[in-house]
């Protein structure tokens, strides 16, 4: 019986070894890479695509995808001095991933399954949802899709939205003509010199576009056809699980954030007393919520004392307190009538 | 030791054995990185992507194309694009060229300076940004519905330049046109066979006969219940029918010719400078006359300093091409990029793109080298 | 514009240069009205819209893309600095007006022929090279570190230019005597590696060093995106300058290298002083050529995705506010480049002009 009992024990000893090996091991090849580095390679734009990447007047980067960027900087780093915006077009994000020039593509990327499986991806939970659908001129006065017979369709090259439009026009029988751009500004600006008939793009973008990049908003129109409802995530390389866990939880902790009312300004009093044992969690009074992931236990509190909370992201660049004004819609959370939900955090 | 490193003859040797095993090193160890790299990442490999279909729709084509077809026939679309792109962007350019070189050394002071002041502001300019300005002055045209037409048979838009065209296939044309030089090709064989072959009827004869079979298989070949010449009409969106040319064909197109012809403006009028006075001058106390002297003395010899320049200038032209992604031309190199993206083969793509970038290439400069052969045996003082 | 006037003498009479040079004849007539026509019928509208209506201050730039507005060069005070320095931190961008001023005046410097010793030559471009550097990059001397992926506009044009020109000189050097060496490995590969890299237009050796290389290279090799270009780039400007410097050594008289070798100097001290030297000056213009062609060049590495000048005029047209003002921004951009081409080929055409009054 006491040999069986020493058995046992030495069992579970060995056994709580291996957990506790397991668990450095669990860590993230990519995080370890960026820590040794010092920096954090994250992709930017070759140009601006309004309201996710663009440059403002003093050469800074901004918008929705470079917060989020600036938000996994603070949660490795602490800090966003640490980020590395690489600029990159459309069609360079996958390769540029696979060849390590960036650790993650943050872009408006879409989640599919050839991304999934042949490029060797793997993504984190989706950020922002999004309808593609398609834009065009109203003095051409289309009722939708179908009216677009012979009409001339522009797109961004090396994009979801290019291969969802092809289908979809396809399954429709509706004759039309292709064209698409590898650079933004001149898709944009084909468009709005009547180039094409039809723009399709992704829906905030459309919306951003339409808002700010014209001249008048009124002259154009949004057609109710809806291609697909395209979830934007994070992509990484495969094989790199530790990595998308630091995605998905910075994700659902901004979400989380916003849920309990936690911003950048308040976040300091909640700190000091939290109102529930969640919070005090995700602020890392109560530890756990770093060593999980191989960051810091403050890494939450950092992020939400510099970037704000997912709402706080999400007003400044794309909502009430950018020059765009999108609603959330489906973007909001879910006891507000959007789709977005936080995770649980145990 | 020291005796062997001395040794001139066996240094060279050890030397090239060395400088072999570090290249050979060096590629040997490349492709057992790439091979990790592959497998570490899940990346598919090899050329079996090829017959996959592709999902993606195209602006440009010469072959008929649907989001179902294969990538390899999407990479054929794009080579022929590139080729039929950097051709007649190398015919134009020459003749544009030459003219403005002509120009250029013109006695008249406003022909001369509108020459300098073109050549000037094109070749200073990088050829991207002048096809982001092409292309945003194409597409600033008036939209389809209010078009510039002339005699509602020719209309330009900001959707391209629509003009009659013929009713019938793209092949039954180049069939044609391959008929025809067989003709002439006949004809000169004949001519002067005997005494009632003069060249002169012979001329006209096969004139005529080229003529007849054009005319002959336009009939046969027009579908039936079609009109012969399809003149393009305005319908929903769009112009229906006519021969087309696209908006990012006709800026990439304009961008290259316009720019490559302030190159051979230069080419060109090199060439007439290099001309020695001593022989103008020779020709014109022999008695030629001012024509016979630019035709028989001064443009032979020009030619002859123009021509090798001129086929850098070709190759650098076809190799322009693949800036035709910057707006939106589907080129072999935007295709490939596309493809890239689309189906992550990057390394095997690349290898196809280089691999016909280099066919295209090595053909011109074979056939420059023939035609310099050419010139240079008329020569007399050859130096090669 | 410089069209070779007339002789001095002749300019006295303007009547008789009219006639000679505008009035010589019928088509001559024409082509002189046709001119004048188009200069007057397209030139006043071309200045109205490029001073007279144009809008020059960011105060009053709300007019900016209204119909019957001029251009908007308001877009230039608004972004202009963004248009020279892309990413680079605002508050520094003395240093990247500095590190440019510097590259420029090396240049300036390397163009004028008593410099033209290789030791002079290539001090000045080392110096100058690194003060760029230290500049741009900083992390000693109490300038804060900036990394090249903040790097861009003018300044990064420029570096991508200079750097171009630093590695791919030497490296030209050797590929031209590799392709003259009388050893046959030696030979055949240079002539294989610069035949093949001559036959691939310059965008997809760039895009094959961006995306490829990282494939075939150890984690440690790679380095940053914008070196792997610079080196493809370097490399692609090597095979062509090799050929021109080979084409300068091909018509240096045999005479020489006999008399040399019989003077039992070796191998290197004869290419040094006795070939090099004279190889150069035969191929002087085409090598300024060279460099002014790449000079344009260096604005294909937009398509790659490196923030140049090119790249960050479309980011300057790129906000909400000045999505229309793209016209301008490209002419500004354009004239950029016009200056520095322009100046460039200027003066390949004046050298030429001095060596061939020295010929003949």
């Amino acid at each position: 019986m006491f040999k069986f009992a020493i058995g046992a024990l030495g069992a579970l000893a060995m056994l709580a070894g291996g957990l506790a090996t397991s668990e450095v091991q669990a860590r993230s090849k990519t995080l370890d890479a960026v820590k040794a580095r010092g920096s954090l390679l994250c992709t930017g734009h070759n140009g601006s695509f309004l309201g996710f990447a663009e440059v403002d007047d003093k050469g800074n980067w901004k918008g929705l995808d470079i917060d989020f960027c600036r938000a996994l900087a603070v949660a490795i780093f602490g800090s966003v001095d640490k980020l590395k915006i690489v600029p990159l077009s459309w069609a360079q994000r996958f390769p540029s991933i696979q060849s390590g020039d960036v650790d993650v593509i943050i872009k408006a990327t879409g989640w599919t399954m050839g991304r999934d499986t042949e490029l060797g991806l793997q993504f984190s939970r989706p950020y922002l949802l999004g309808a593609t659908q398609i834009m065009v001129h109203k003095e051409l006065g289309l009722k939708d899709a179908r009216d677009l017979e012979g009409a001339t369709v522009c797109v961004a090259g090396g994009t979801s939205t290019e291969r969802l439009a092809a289908n979809y026009l396809a399954s429709l029988k509706v004759k039309h003509e292709f064209v698409t751009y590898e650079k933004t500004e001149e898709l944009r600006s084909a468009y709005f010199s009547k180039r094409c008939d039809a723009f399709v793009g992704w829906g905030p973008n459309l919306a951003v576009t339409r808002s700010k990049g014209s001249a008048n908003a009124a002259d154009h129109q949004i057609l109710p056809d809806v291609l697909a409802m395209e979830p934007e995530s994070a992509a990484m390389r495969q094989g790199d699980d530790g990595w998308v866990d630091i995605l998905n939880w910075l994700f659902s902790s901004l979400m989380l954030a916003e849920l309990n009312g936690i911003t950048s300004e308040n976040v300091d009093a909640m700190k000091a007393n939290p109102p529930n044992s969640t919070i005090g969690r995700l602020l890392g009074v109560t530890p756990g919520i770093g060593k999980r992931l191989g960051l810091d236990d403050s890494w939450a509190y950092n992020v939400i004392k510099t970037m704000g909370n997912y709402a706080q992201i999400y007003d400044r660049n794309l909502g009430k307190d950018s020059p765009y004004k999108l609603q959330r819609g489906i973007n909001a959370l879910y006891n507000k009538g959007g789709v977005l939900y936080p995770l649980i955090l145990d | 030791m020291q005796g062997l490193l001395r040794d001139e003859k066996i240094r060279g040797r050890l030397l090239q054995a060395a400088v072999l095993a570090v290249v050979l090193l060096c590629v040997g160890s490349f492709i057992v990185t790439a091979r990790q790299n592959l497998l570490d990442q899940g990346i598919a490999t090899g050329f079996g992507f090829l017959f996959h279909s592709t999902g993606w729709d195209i602006s440009f084509s010469l072959l008929d194309y649907t989001i179902d077809d294969p990538y390899w026939w999407l990479l054929l679309i794009g080579f022929l694009n590139t080729l039929m792109l950097g051709l007649i962007c190398i015919a134009v350019a020459t003749v544009l060229g030459t003219l403005i070189g002509v120009a250029r050394l013109s006695e008249n002071f406003v022909l001369g300076s509108f020459a300098t002041v073109y050549v000037e502001i094109f070749r200073n300019v990088p050829l991207i940004l002048q096809g982001f300005f092409w292309y945003a002055v194409v597409t600033h045209l008036p939209s389809p519905r209010r078009a510039l037409s002339v005699f509602d048979a020719v209309f330009l838009s900001s959707r391209g330049l629509y003009v009659p065209g013929l009713n019938v296939a793209y092949w039954s044309v180049a069939l044609w046109a391959v008929l025809a030089v067989g003709i002439v090709l006949l004809a000169k064989r004949l001519a002067g066979r005997s005494v009632g072959l003069t060249p002169l009827r012979v001329g006209w004869g096969a004139m005529a006969a080229i003529l007849v079979l054009g005319v002959a298989m336009a009939f046969v070949l027009t579908p039936a219940g079609q009109p012969l010449i399809d003149v393009p009409y305005l319908k929903g969106f769009n112009f229906r029918g006519g021969l087309r040319i696209t908006p990012e064909f006709a800026a990439i197109a304009i961008a290259i010719i316009v720019f490559g012809a302030a190159y051979i403006a230069e080419i060109v009028r090199g060439g007439f400078l290099s001309v020695p006075r001593g022989q103008l001058e020779a020709a014109a106390a022999i008695g030629l006359g001012r024509f016979a002297i630019y035709w028989k003395v001064r443009i032979p010899l020009a030619l002859r300093a123009i021509m090798p320049p001129l086929g850098n200038q070709y190759v650098f032209l076809m190799k322009a091409t693949s800036i035709g992604i910057a707006i939106g031309f589907t080129d072999l190199f935007m295709i490939t990029s596309t493809s890239i993206n689309q189906s992550g083969q990057t390394i095997e793509l690349l290898f196809i793109m280089m691999m016909l970038f280099l066919v295209i290439n090595y053909s011109i400069s074979t056939l420059m080298n023939l035609v310099n052969r050419r010139l240079a045996l008329r020569g007399f003082d050859n130096d090669d | 514009m410089t069209i070779d006037g007339p002789p001095a003498a002749a300019r006295t009479d303007w009547l008789d240069w009219l006639r000679r040079r505008l009035f010589a004849g019928p088509i001559d007539v024409i082509v002189t009205l046709a001119g004048l026509g188009l200069v007057v019928w397209w030139g006043p509208a071309l200045f109205n819209w490029l001073f007279v209506d144009a809008i020059w201050r960011e105060a009053g730039s709300e007019a900016c893309g209204t119909p019957g507005a001029g251009a908007c060069w308001a877009v230039i005070e608004a972004r202009g600095r963004l248009i020279l320095f892309g990413l680079y931190p605002f508050e520094q961008h003395w240093r990247s007006a500095t590190a440019c001023a510097v590259i420029i005046a090396v240049a300036v410097l390397s163009c004028i022929p008593a410099v033209w010793t290789p030791f002079r030559l290539s001090t000045v471009w080392i110096v100058g090279f690194s003060t760029f550097y230290i500049l741009m990059s900083g992390g000693i001397f109490g300038l804060a570190s900036v990394g090249t992926e903040q790097w861009g506009g003018l300044a990064l044009t420029l570096f991508i230019f200079a750097s171009v020109s630093i590695i791919g000189m030497p490296l030209s050097i050797l590929l031209a005597l590799a392709r003259r060496s009388e050893l046959p490995v030696i030979r055949w590969l240079a002539a294989f590696s610069i035949d093949l890299t001559r036959s691939f237009p310059l965008l997809t050796i760039l895009f094959a060093a961006a995306l490829i290389v990282p494939f075939v290279l150890p984690q440690w090799l790679q380095g940053d995106k914008l070196y792997r270009i610079i080196g493809a780039f370097a490399f692609f400007f090597a095979c062509y300058q090799a050929e021109i410097i080979r084409g300068g050594l091909q018509a240096i008289p045999a005479g020489q290298y006999e008399a040399a070798e019989s003077l039992g100097l070796g191998y290197w001290r004869r290419v040094w002083l006795i070939m090099l030297p004279q190889a150069f000056r035969n191929a002087l213009p085409p090598t300024i050529n060279q460099f002014v062609i790449t000079f344009k060049d260096t604005s294909i590495v937009i398509i790659i995705g490196l923030f140049e000048v090119l790249a960050s005029g479309n980011a300057a047209f790129g906000t909400a506010k000045w999505t229309h003002s793209y016209v301008e921004v490209y002419v500004f951009i354009a004239l950029i480049y016009f200056v520095f081409v322009f100046s460039l080929s200027r003066y390949g055409a004046f050298l030429e002009r001095r060596m061939r009054i020295g010929h003949d």
